[in-house]
């Protein structure tokens, strides 16, 4: 069997959850046993005109993206989208219940016309086909190679489809609502063997909704713990895009 | 071991004796970790936490870890079991967890032992100590009555002060204490305090659901409760009910291949019914999507389908799943809520005139016979009937009485049924009497017909019907109800024997039966023929033989005097018709009609609500049933 071509590219994105990958180290070695990587901005200088999986960070903002987008896509037989910008928008699509004009004087006062932008920040499905993605900000290195190793193997790429209170459950945890705080956990996808309410944090949802959450006794817990709506919205939306709630 | 010992400690003994025991075995107890207080093992007796706080997960996991390796193998095909264990001592697990541990034990080791869990159990002792009081004002045990276990562990502690007393349970619990404590006679008066002390405060707490037996049958009868409407609608499907309950057993399947895409293992993870791809197979269909389905299967294990395999509820009510629900969803909630809905639907039916029939007019009267006649009823209120085939009304005459009497018409006989009546007791005598026109009143129909399972069963089967003088109207309406669709049927043979021609039920309609052909056949016999007679002569048994049938394919049905059951059911066998292919319809003194007043009562049953229809193999066994 050769070895599947695999090309990495960056869009709208802080171009950590490469990072990320880069950090692997000897698993990284390990990997590329079984994959060949022929494009890699943060790694390497080369690039390459075929390859058969892309593995794309960041989300779609600029009309410009589009057209490399589906370049990407008719290139590549699968594409994965990386990590929670590509995923579900991630943290820039914080910006899109904001008008646009207004944010840009705010952000750029001097010259706010210089920088293209969308109207709105989109995961890369918004764009084109996704036939797979690796969710979380950034993305669990350990799912990334699960998933690589699956999609070699012509599996599914086996993410969970419940919900972080699982995991938080099998480490242990004492809720963090029981410490007087409020999460997501219960409503947002498991993977992360969930790293932040392990750690003292809570889950403010950066691997996006499971499928079916029910929202509305999500809300009704958030707001019986003292929550206003209002923090309860933003707290949802802080890495989702309205258009990305459904992307599963 | 068959006695149960009492021994007794001094605690500084105890915990000398555990250090002592880290040199052969690895200790897991509670203790303090990052802020968590959890069960895990530890490398010094001074790191463990003897007073109790409630646990996120019990130990459980230290038999059926949260996940583990249970095969290894490679591509190549060399693949060995896997099973990981360590000589361990589990100390200070709690009654309601102990209580879990018996329960998994049972399930572990029923049918196909788990090897991975019982190497596991098998190389542990454990160690209890038991609580004198309810731990948190989540914990229940007392309402499902786990506060005791009597299994589960090898030795139990009881703190006394300055000692633990010491239950031992098992041979391995001896061995043990034999080796690591000193141990003296108990104090049996401070045992006996403890105890005592003990019973008063889980008794204050509130004693075991009202109804703790029952629950499988309030269970089942409130399979469409709204409760479970508005727990679905609050619950998540977050797993975490699941995940820290002690007696959750299912578990997934993955294959994990290392990285070299070479070697790789198969493991097994704790799974949880309440997740929504749970029963979800290849292609996405998915058995049980809907929450609600989910929130009462998950319940319904706990309280109904295994508590009826275990013998006991099988949540042990500690607590977990409420202290760990954010949507507040508590089985107690649940068993409070249908138990209440089932008393009161026991008392809505002792308030719904029980015994208060109704009145029927008689539409028709024909004399079948010099002592039996045919009477056809409407009741007054328009109402059909709605009998299944096989049941029975009570017919009440007032200043006379009230009798039991089948229904012979099939169900789907407008708002008009049928009844024959011997005039054999008062009220029958009087009913005799009565011309068209005249009143009677009706209460039912009551009893266990011929349901829609029996009815599945006989689809596509030879249906052999052996009926014995009056014995025919009771099989009359499940009679004409074949005969309605033939073609659901192989064959329907009607045998049918009589005294003399003279007592046949029925006889134009016989006569009419006979003409029918196809896969009908009626064979007639009677004890004493007359010059008219042209049917066989002799007893019912004898037209048995001259049916062609394959006895796997055939189901018969009997009705008749007590007499000829014992005859007929004996040569059905000879012909190689198994008792679990025979039905019967039996006759017994009613006075209410629901399971009450025990005049029609064999051994456990109660004929006029278990029956009058039964499989014979289901009463084969009864001395009184034939």
């Amino acid at each position: 069997m050769s070895k599947p071509k695999v090309a990495f590219f960056d869009f709208t994105s802080c171009e950590g959850c490469q990072l990320s990958i880069l950090n692997l180290e000897t698993e990284l070695l390990d990997l590329l046993e079984i994959i060949d990587i022929v494009e890699f901005r943060e790694a390497m200088s080369e690039k390459s005109p075929v390859f058969d999986i892309a593995v794309i960070e960041g989300s779609y903002s600029r009309d410009s993206d589009l057209k490399r987008l589906k370049k990407i896509r008719e290139t590549a037989s699968v594409v994965v989208a990386l990590g929670a910008c590509a995923h579900i928008g991630g943290i820039n699509a914080l910006r899109n219940s904001q008008n646009k004009e207004d944010l840009m004087k705010k952000v750029y006062p001097d010259n706010p016309f210089l920088y293209e932008t969308n109207e709105k920040a989109l995961p890369i499905s918004g764009a084109i086909k996704v036939d797979a993605f690796v969710p979380g900000c950034p993305v669990d290195v350990k799912e990334f190679v699960r998933v690589v190793k699956n999609l070699v193997l012509g599996k599914d790429p086996g993410l969970p489809t419940y919900p972080v209170c699982v995991e938080c459950k099998l480490n242990e945890n004492v809720c963090v609502y029981e410490l007087g705080k409020t999460c997501l956990g219960p409503v947002v996808r498991a993977g992360c063997n969930a790293v932040c309410t392990s750690s003292g944090g809570v889950c403010i949802g950066c691997r996006g909704l499971i499928p079916n959450p029910n929202i509305n006794s999500q809300k009704d817990i958030m707001e019986k713990y003292g929550l206003d709506m209002k923090r309860i919205i933003d707290s949802v939306n802080m890495f989702m895009t309205e258009d990305a709630k459904g992307v599963q | 071991m068959t006695e149960v010992l009492e021994i007794q400690s001094t605690k500084d003994n105890v915990m000398l004796g555990l250090q002592k025991a880290l040199s052969e075995y690895s200790i897991a107890a509670l203790t303090r970790k990052g802020g968590k207080v959890l069960f895990d093992y530890v490398d010094s007796v001074d790191k463990i936490e003897l007073e109790y706080t409630p646990t996120v997960l019990s130990p459980k996991k230290f038999f059926f870890p949260q996940e583990e390796v249970i095969l290894e193998y490679t591509l190549e095909g060399k693949v060995n079991t896997k099973i990981e264990y360590k000589k361990t001592v589990l100390f200070g697990v709690r009654p309601c967890d102990i209580t879990g541990i018996q329960i998994l034990d049972e399930a572990f080791s029923e049918s196909n032992g788990d090897p991975n869990y019982l190497t596991k159990r098998e190389n542990s002792v454990i160690i209890g100590i038991d609580c004198k009081s309810v731990c948190d004002e989540n914990a229940f045990c007392y309402k499902v009555a786990s506060q005791n276990p009597e299994k589960g562990f090898d030795i139990m502690l009881r703190d006394l002060g300055n000692d633990y007393a010491m239950t031992i349970a098992t041979r391995k619990g001896e061995v043990f204490a034999e080796e690591y404590f000193s141990t003296f006679k108990p104090d049996y008066e401070a045992l006996h305090e403890f105890r005592v002390q003990k019973e008063r405060a889980f008794e204050e707490a509130g004693g075991p659901f009202e109804e703790l037996e029952n629950l499988p049958a309030i269970f089942s009868e409130n399979q469409f409760h709204p409760i479970w409407d508005s727990e679905a609608e609050r619950c998540l499907s977050c797993g975490s009910c699941i995940m820290v309950c002690p007696t959750c057993y299912c578990f997934d399947v993955i294959d994990e291949l290392s990285l070299s895409m070479k070697i790789g293992d198969r493991l097994r993870r704790w799974d949880a019914c309440m997740l929504r791809s749970f029963a979800e197979v290849s292609g996405g269909e998915n058995f049980r999507e809907e929450v609600k389905n989910r929130v009462k299967h998950r319940i319904n294990r706990k309280f109904n389908f295994l508590m009826l395999k275990h013998g006991r509820s099988v949540c042990v009510g500690c607590g977990r799943c409420v202290r760990s629900c954010l949507a507040d969803i508590s089985p107690v909630t649940i068993v409070d809520a249908l138990t209440k809905t089932s008393k009161e639907m026991r008392l809505e039916e002792k308030n719904n005139d029980l015994y208060l029939p109704e009145k029927a007019y008689i539409r028709k009267i024909e004399s079948f016979t010099d002592k039996e006649k045919f009477f056809e009823l409407e009741m007054e209120n328009g109402k059909s009937l709605g009998a299944q085939p096989g049941q029975f009304i009570l017919l009440s005459i007032f200043g006379i009485g009230e009798a039991a009497i089948s229904v012979s018409s099939p169900p789907s006989f407008g708002d008009r049924f049928e009844i024959v009546v011997r005039a054999v007791g008062d009220v029958t005598n009087k009913l005799h009497t009565l011309t068209e026109g005249d009143f009677v009143f009706i209460r039912g129909p009551f009893g266990h017909g011929f349901d829609e399972n029996i009815l599945r069963k006989m689809k596509g089967k030879h249906l052999l019907f052996i009926a014995g003088g009056i014995g025919y109207v009771p099989l009359r309406s499940l009679i004409n109800l074949t005969l309605k669709q033939t073609d659901l049927y192989k064959k329907i043979s009607i045998l049918y024997g009589c005294k003399t021609p003279e007592d046949r039920m029925y006889k134009d309609e016989l006569a009419y039966i006979s003409t029918l052909g196809g896969n009908v056949e009626l064979l007639e016999t009677v004890d004493k023929g007359d010059d008219t007679w042209l049917k066989n002569t002799g007893v019912i048994t004898t037209l048995i033989p001259q049916v062609d049938f394959d006895p796997e394919e055939t189901i018969a049905v009997v009705c008749g005097p007590p007499v000829m059951y014992k005859f007929v059911t004996k040569t059905l066998n000879d012909h190689g018709i198994p008792n679990s292919s025979i039905y019967v319809s039996l006759e017994r003194r009613m006075k209410c009609g629901v399971g009450k007043c025990g005049h029609c009562q064999i051994d456990d049953i109660y004929v006029c609500q278990d029956g009058p229809v039964f499989r014979f193999s289901d009463i084969e066994d009864k001395e009184e049933a034939l």
